[in-house]
């Protein structure tokens, strides 16, 4: 299938070439948005063109009797094991957001009618793990995360590709947090050499009283965005972290819409930015404080470090306000490392190399530091430092 | 006579400044050299020319180390062969946990020597004696580097480095400034310590507070960008008395 087709159709068109029905509100949303282009102001920093053009082979994703594992893992899209006790279902997505900014997120609910609909019991810990094997193939799939009111549950998420080539993954979370639930995902990729792009659209519902954390850890080579909705109903949180680490020429980062709903409600969103080589990162990040939203807090922070002179950062903090009760702050810089900082380590025998690696993870540590488990928190640490290594031979 | 490290005709500028005109100074092994001199006379960038720093670019002359001419060596190996400067003022670096970074600098200089590096376990030992002995808190363990430290605690924390990394020639700037009673003593205590008849001292200061304590073996006094008059330690008093104006040069 070549995406690139579906530019500048109406209805129909996309109906025959998708061979669906029945789904027209959803079709009529992405056409109405258009297949993105370096025009589309979302993917204006991103080579989304690159990701569209291949020829890619389609994949049938038909369900299994998953296995038994101590997490979900899910294979090109298809769930092929769990944790004892946890509840799976192929279903199709109830809640799909009609005034969703990406138009990926439509095509990703027209590609995936089956969601993998996954409810969270409890006050649970689970890992999420996502393999790739196919080259040339567009993998989609959606997963929908339920969690319910009053639980606390985690959220692990880790890549793992087997040297594939010229993929494009497009999948992405559809997450209910019901009323007082605290629900805390933690994103970690770090395949350097990954042979694919991804694009990741999500949507996250944080109902009254919940607790969203969001935190990711982006290490990958090559391309991905992910683009990120969450909406805010009264005395809602959100928490949203992420750390970036590029190299090379590789493009990827995070466009997402805050948007608050409910009064009372907060969010804070922090990025932090590494960038070497010719790589480009962005943080295209706009916070909306809707007329019902009195009394909101809003904290939006993006720091960049330019580890080379060619690396870019397209940092774009945002905030579109329809209230005056409110409390709101944004801002973004980008520099290099601090020259005095450098110095002092070296004056005391440490390599420039070295000197430089402790003041980047310094730099990161902050947001990896926030996570609590232990055992996630070393592993992140570790790839970070694998990934960083990896780039300052 | 031979010394440690010799200084000929240094010329240094910071940016288009010329701040060094040809300053001559020796470091005999062994003794204590007190720098003093006004405000902005140059002592600071003096410490700085000696260990590298980019602030300064070196337009003459030549730092003689162990009879080598280091004017070009990079900040880490002068480190690594001995020379250590304690800044006047130390920078604070969030994120970076004070006993990691020791460590990693005690293990780099192990690792030139050809000596086995130490494991954590090893090296926290080490670190709990020198705190205590400098009367430190032991979460000094744990912080970030002089991160929210107290000028005084910053001092200390730069006598500890010097304590643990153990260097030939030790540059003090400044290190009695802000510094109460206790903190005086403890620190002159650490540069005591480190008295072994071979190691030298270049002891920059304003007051003669810090030399009661640690005994210099000679005055120096540096007027714009030169040393201008070496003594023995009766010129403290005849300083603090009549002030640099009153200095003939030499
Ligand atoms: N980074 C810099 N940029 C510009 N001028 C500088 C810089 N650093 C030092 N200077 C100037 O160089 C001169 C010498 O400064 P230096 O710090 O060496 O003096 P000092 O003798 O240590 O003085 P103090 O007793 O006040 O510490 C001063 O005039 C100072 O303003
Ligand atoms: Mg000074």
């Amino acid at each position: 299938m070549n995406l690139l087709e579906l530019k500048n159709k109406n209805l129909q068109e996309v109906n025959a070439l998708l061979g669906i029905k029945d789904r027209d509100i959803l079709v009529e949303r992405f056409c109405a948005l258009g297949l993105p282009s370096k025009k589309s102001e979302e993917y204006r920093y991103f080579d989304v063109k690159k990701l569209l053009e291949p020829e890619y082979k389609t994949l049938n994703y038909v369900p299994k009797t998953p296995k038994t594992s101590d997490k979900v893992e899910i294979v090109d899209g298809v769930v092929i094991a769990l944790p004892k006790g946890m509840r799976v279902y192929n279903d199709a997505c109830q809640m799909i957001d009609m005034d969703h900014f990406d138009p990926l997120y439509y095509l990703g609910h027209l590609l995936s009618p089956q969601t993998i609909k996954i409810e969270l019991d409890g006050d649970v810990e689970v890992e999420i793990e996502h393999r790739f094997t196919k080259s040339d193939a567009l993998i989609n799939y959606r997963i929908v995360l339920y969690n319910q009111a009053n639980r606390h549950a985690t959220v692990y998420e880790n890549f793992i590709s087997d040297d594939i080539e010229n993929t494009l993954v497009l999948y992405g979370y559809d997450m209910h947090l019901a009323q007082d639930s605290t629900l805390r995902v933690v994103k970690m990729q770090s395949m350097q050499d990954a042979g694919y792009g991804m694009v990741a659209s999500h949507k996250v519902n944080v109902a009254k009283n919940a607790n969203a954390i969001l935190k990711s850890f982006d290490l990958g080579g090559d391309q991905a965005l992910q683009l990120l909705k969450v909406e805010l109903a009264e005395r809602a949180h959100v928490d949203a972290g992420h750390l970036l680490y590029l190299n090379e020429d590789s493009k990827r980062g995070t466009v997402s819409q805050i948007v608050h709903v409910g009064e009372h409600s907060t969010s804070k969103q922090e990025a932090k930015n590494i960038l070497d080589g010719k790589s480009r990162g962005i943080f295209d990040a706009l916070i909306r404080v809707e007329h019902s939203a009195k009394y909101t807090k809003a904290e939006q922070n993006s720091k960049a470090i330019l580890l080379h002179e060619d690396a870019y950062m397209a940092a774009k903090p945002q905030l579109e306000i329809y209230i005056d009760e409110l409390e709101a702050s944004h801002g973004a810089t980008t520099g290099q490392l601090d020259r005095k900082q450098l110095f002092y380590l070296q004056s005391r025998g440490i390599s420039y190399t070295e000197a430089r690696k402790m003041l980047v993870i310094a730099f990161a540590n902050t947001l990896i530091e926030q996570v609590k488990d232990t055992r996630q928190q070393e592993r992140i640490k570790a790839s970070f430092e694998e990934a960083f290594y990896k780039g300052n031979m | 006579m031979s010394s440690v490290m010799k200084i000929e005709n240094l010329q240094a500028k910071i940016g288009d400044k010329q701040i060094l005109k040809g300053l001559n100074l020796e470091l005999e092994p062994g003794k204590v050299h007190a720098i003093m001199g006004p405000n902005g006379a140059g002592k600071s960038t003096l410490s700085k020319a000696l260990v590298g720093h980019y602030d300064v670019e070196l337009t003459g002359g030549d730092i003689i180390y162990k009879g080598k001419n280091i004017n070009e060596m990079e900040p880490e190996e002068r480190a690594l062969e001995g020379i250590f400067l304690s800044f006047q003022h130390p920078v604070e670096i969030p994120g970076v946990n004070n006993a990691y970074f020791l460590r990693t600098a005690l293990n780099a200089k192990r690792k030139h020597e050809g000596k086995e590096e130490l494991n954590a376990a090893e090296f926290l030992r080490l670190m709990r004696d020198h705190l205590e002995m400098l009367g430190m808190k032991s979460d000094m363990i744990s912080r970030s580097l002089n991160e929210g430290f107290s000028g005084g605690e910053k001092k200390r924390n730069e006598i500890l480095q010097m304590l643990i990394l153990e260097p030939e020639v030790i540059i003090l700037d400044e290190i009695d400034s802000g510094l109460d009673i206790d903190a005086l003593r403890a620190v002159s205590e650490g540069i005591n310590k480190m008295k072994d008849g071979k190691r030298s001292f270049l002891v920059i200061t304003h007051y003669s507070r810090i030399l009661d304590y640690i005994e210099p073996d000679y005055i120096h006094v540096l007027k714009d960008g030169r040393i201008i008059k070496t003594a023995g330690p009766e010129l403290v008093a005849q300083l603090e008395e009549h002030g640099y104006d009153a200095i003939e040069e030499e």
